[in-house]
């Protein structure tokens, strides 16, 4: 239980420190309400079963967020370095 | 620091550092001199020596890029303006002594913030098992001044 509880507090961590760059008008803002939600709403789970599954489930959502900024920056740089126009 | 700080610091360095020379160089010549007449003292040789290389190593040794020197009060400032900044904090509630879950009203995930906080403002890794201990202002001053040595 307390390795499970050492599991999750380090996925919020990696969120949260993920969220700090979140694109959008107040995206980490809105990024870290969400993230404290999304935890807050699931905090009376109490059967491992169910808390692993909603940490691969946060993991998961951690490799989206990583995706998305490669996205961003591929698309940045494209943009910038464009030599078609 | 700038171009002339250590422009300064280095002549500076290098006006202490002449005359000491010729200081030991005249120490060496009447060492010299004492030993043709009679055999000189060891230990007063090596411990010459050792002073001398002991006030050049001092001296060579320069501390430009370290990080500024922290105090017990420095510390409670920084850490009671990070504390501020929060903005799940009440600042009228703040205090050095005033718990983080039952004074202030943070849940654990903001308690799991804060100390995220701590370690952005002072450069060093909190582990888990020491984060759950640190639930007041006064508790994480008292863990970052022993982890840094401060001690006044």
């Amino acid at each position: 239980m307390s390795q499970l509880r050492s599991k999750v507090i380090s996925l919020y961590k990696h969120l949260q420190y993920l969220g700090r760059e979140y694109p959008g008008l107040n995206g980490p803002q809105k990024f870290r309400k969400q993230i404290h939600d999304a935890f807050m709403n699931h905090k009376d789970e109490q059967d491992p079963k169910k808390i692993v599954a909603l940490l691969a489930q946060g993991r998961y959502l951690a490799k989206e967020v990583e995706a998305l900024y490669s996205l961003k920056k591929y698309r940045s740089v494209k943009q910038r370095y464009s030599y078609n126009d | 620091m700038s171009f002339t700080q250590i422009a300064r610091s280095c002549s500076r360095l290098a006006a202490t550092l002449a005359p000491r020379r010729v200081a030991s160089g005249i120490l060496i010549q009447s060492q010299a001199s004492r030993m043709m007449h009679r055999i000189a003292v060891p230990s007063m040789t090596s411990q010459l020596s050792q002073e001398c290389r002991g006030r050049w190593q001092t001296q060579l040794v320069r501390r430009y890029s370290a990080k500024p020197p922290l105090s017990l009060k420095l510390i409670n400032e920084r850490v009671l303006l990070v504390l501020k900044l929060y903005d799940k904090i009440d600042p009228s509630k703040l205090n050095v002594e005033s718990h983080f879950i039952n004074d202030l009203g943070l849940d654990s995930l903001d308690h799991v913030e804060v100390i995220m906080a701590m370690e952005d403002e002072f450069g060093f890794e909190i582990p888990d098992s020491d984060a759950e201990k640190l639930l007041k202002p006064a508790d994480i001053i008292k863990y970052v001044a022993d982890k840094e040595d401060v001690y006044e």
